[in-house]
């Protein structure tokens, strides 16, 4: 769509939303760290990427959107069709929370569920097909594809806009890379403001965001089976991996030291950002925290369940492991210096441990 | 309809008129130094504008006088359209549609570097017609009647006010406040002997990221204003020129901002339509005098000699030797 065509459209805020939703509450946890604590932070994006669809005519009015998700981004789909009078169909699959699926259900959204993972692909094709069909049996149906729409990571312009309108200049800014839309968006953002903004993006081991193979992940939110193409690799200056159990105990100080009920994710952004302004008081960090606490009061916020968890120790590690190579990254909390460069400029560089072993063999 | 208001608003006046009417009337108003910020910006219903923010620069102006005659309007010199079309529709405004009269403009603004000089005349002359009848246009009523008379205006009617201005509409989309932070600015014109002309030249085609990275320079502008921070300002400067850049470039961009950050500006701007670009520095810091004198040479020895250098909070101006 050209400029011109952009300007004359009827106003986003003519179409019912939750604008004051959208966007973090900022608080100072230390001198030189401030965090962004989000109600919903896909409501921001969402919203964005239906305002575009709608602007240009690929969502008509009282159309219907497909999605595959079994998070956050399908709450807030969901809470913006139930206003806007869009059906929804979202395609998930038995892991979704049980609460969620209630919540969705009670705002209108019709959920498939694929019960069975495919022998090759497992869930994710199996969804991904799922939602291949629902897009065929419903014609001029929408999907946003949060991981490909080049409108998610721009959404987060006015994150951006409020950091600099509250906090100006920026040293570091630090959160969880799932789809790439925040971290990419806002980190291309600000560096426009300030070319020298380290960022480091947050990962969990078994995520293939940043070169770690495919497995199994306890902890959700961050990560990804896939590498979507909204993560823009370059940049990010740095990357740390965090373990499930770090990240919940981390969930858990962040409540305890700062009075921030939060979830997961934000529990890794915040152990890796502490860090970060620790080692360097001079400079001021920001970093982000996705989503409350409120859909974790049986996990995250459970003692018995995470005395159960694998390998649970109940102690927090001080620091990163620094690692030669995304391939090197074990359970615990890493660390890597990636310095802007592409996925496949990382993956191609030989992994130096490797190689000593190879000589050294 | 910007002309209905208008209209109603001199209506008011007109009974007082023939009383208030003088033999000359006197316009003046200083130009500029290009702009800060110049993009796309919602209003607050969510409706996109292209906005800008003008650096003002007190060291050039345009000054007209008006006498009132009937008949027709006669305009000196007469290749200033723009001007001329300002005072008909000023006239007009003041529902005086058969006055006519001599109207001289004249200028010290450089034309095509992009420092105001169509729209300073243009507001000269508004204010000469106004004067000469004893009616006093409000900034916003100047705004409208400029846009009229030349499509798009910079915000100069507005003196030193800090807005962010909507130049085809001739509307205030934000206050920022009353000022910018002072700054120091030595100023390079990048295309000697050339010039752009500022009204056949389209509007920026700004693709869909640049129309949202105009939103955090807005937050930073209102933070750097609100503050007082010079430094922020800066950032926001040179991350808007570095927009423009990709759709009026300006020659030797690259090397002007190297030698800015070698000598320790706050950035660089530019005139979004034009050629010149301003090294911006902060008047408190007392090592300004010493890295204005280097960024100077350096220029000089690039080939690029500064014309001049300017605070924007003092009428003071240094030639450069």
């Amino acid at each position: 769509m050209s400029l011109e065509m952009t300007m004359s459209q009827p106003l986003s805020r003519e179409t019912r939303g939750f604008p004051d939703y959208e966007l973090p509450r900022l608080v100072r946890l230390a001198d030189n760290l401030h965090g962004a604590a989000f109600f919903l932070m896909k409501l921001l994006p969402a919203r964005h990427m239906l305002d575009r669809a709608a602007a240009d005519g690929r969502l008509k009015p009282g159309g219907t959107i497909c999605e595959t998700t079994s998070g956050t981004f399908g709450l807030a789909l969901a809470m913006l069709a139930a206003v806007r009078g869009y059906k929804l169909i979202l395609v998930s699959d038995p892991a979704i929370d049980e609460h969620l699926h209630k919540r969705l259900l009670e705002l209108g959204v019709t959920l498939e569920i694929v019960e069975k993972p495919y022998e090759v692909g497992g869930f994710q094709t199996a969804r991904l097909d799922r939602l291949r069909a629902a897009l065929e049996a419903n014609p001029g149906s929408f999907c946003p594809s949060q991981y490909g729409n080049a409108d998610n990571p721009r959404a987060y312009a006015e994150v951006a806009e409020q950091i600099a309108e509250r906090l100006g200049h920026v040293d570091c800014l630090v959160g969880t890379v799932g789809s790439g839309g925040s971290m990419s968006g806002i980190a291309r953002f600000l560096r426009h403001l300030n070319p020298d903004l380290h960022v480091i993006g947050v990962d969990t081991p078994n995520s293939v965001v940043f070169g770690q193979p495919d497995g199994k992940r306890l902890l959700r939110g961050l990560g990804n089976s896939l590498v979507p193409p909204n993560v823009d690799h370059r940049q990010f200056d740095e990357i740390h991996w965090v373990g499930a159990a770090e990240a919940f105990l981390a969930t858990r100080r962040l409540h305890q030291h700062h009075a921030l009920y939060q979830g997961g994710t934000s529990g890794a952004a915040y152990l890796v950002a502490d860090w970060w302004a620790r080692t360097h008081p001079d400079r001021k960090v920001m970093t982000l925290f996705p989503d409350e606490g409120h859909r974790y009061v049986a996990s995250i916020y459970n003692d018995d369940w995470l005395a159960a968890l694998p390998g649970w120790t109940g102690l927090l590690p001080e620091a990163p492991q620094p690692v030669a190579h995304p391939s090197d990254v074990r359970s615990s909390w890493s660390s890597y210096r990636w310095d802007r460069r592409t996925l496949d400029e990382v993956l191609a560089a030989a992994n130096p441990v490797a190689r000593d072993l190879a000589e050294a063999a | 309809m910007p002309g209905d208001v208008i209209s109603r608003f001199a209506s008011v006046r007109l009974g007082t008129r023939g009383n208030q009417r003088k033999e000359r009337g006197f316009g003046r108003v200083n130009g500029h130094h290009g702009e800060i910020l110049q993009g796309i910006f919602p209003d607050d219903a969510g409706r996109l504008h292209r906005g800008l923010v003008t650096l003002p620069c007190d060291i050039v102006s345009s000054t007209a006088v008006f006498r009132p005659a009937p008949g027709i309007l006669v305009t000196v010199p007469d290749d200033k359209l723009k001007a001329a079309e300002a005072a008909r529709l000023t006239l007009d405004s003041l529902g005086l549609h058969d006055q006519g009269g001599h109207l001289t403009v004249e200028s010290t603004i450089p034309v095509g570097l992009g420092m105001g000089s169509s729209t300073a005349d243009v507001v000269a002359a508004i204010r000469a017609v106004a004067d000469a009848h004893g009616a006093t246009l409000g900034a916003d009523e100047v705004a409208r009647l400029a846009v009229r008379a030349e499509t798009a205006s910079d915000s100069i009617m507005h003196g030193d006010l800090a807005i962010l201005f909507a130049q085809r509409e001739g509307i205030v989309l934000e206050h920022l406040g009353p000022a910018l932070p002072p700054l120091e600015v030595l100023s390079v014109n990048t295309a000697p002997g050339t010039g752009v002309d500022t009204v056949k030249q389209p509007p920026a085609d700004y693709d869909d990221w640049e129309v949202q990275a105009f939103r955090p320079l807005r937050g930073m502008l209102r933070r750097a204003i609100r503050t007082g921070d010079a430094a922020l300002l800066g950032r926001v400067a040179t991350a808007s020129a570095r927009i423009s850049q990709r759709h009026l470039p300006k020659p030797a961009f690259e090397e002007i901002n190297a030698i800015a950050a070698s000598a320790g500006a706050l950035g660089i701007q530019v005139a979004h339509s034009g050629t010149v670009v301003g090294l911006l520095f902060d008047p408190r810091n007392p090592a300004t005098t010493r890295r204005i004198a280097e960024a100077a040479a350096r220029l000089e020895a690039f080939g690029l000699p500064p014309a001049f250098h300017f605070r924007t909070d003092a009428a003071e101006v240094r030639h450069v030797a």
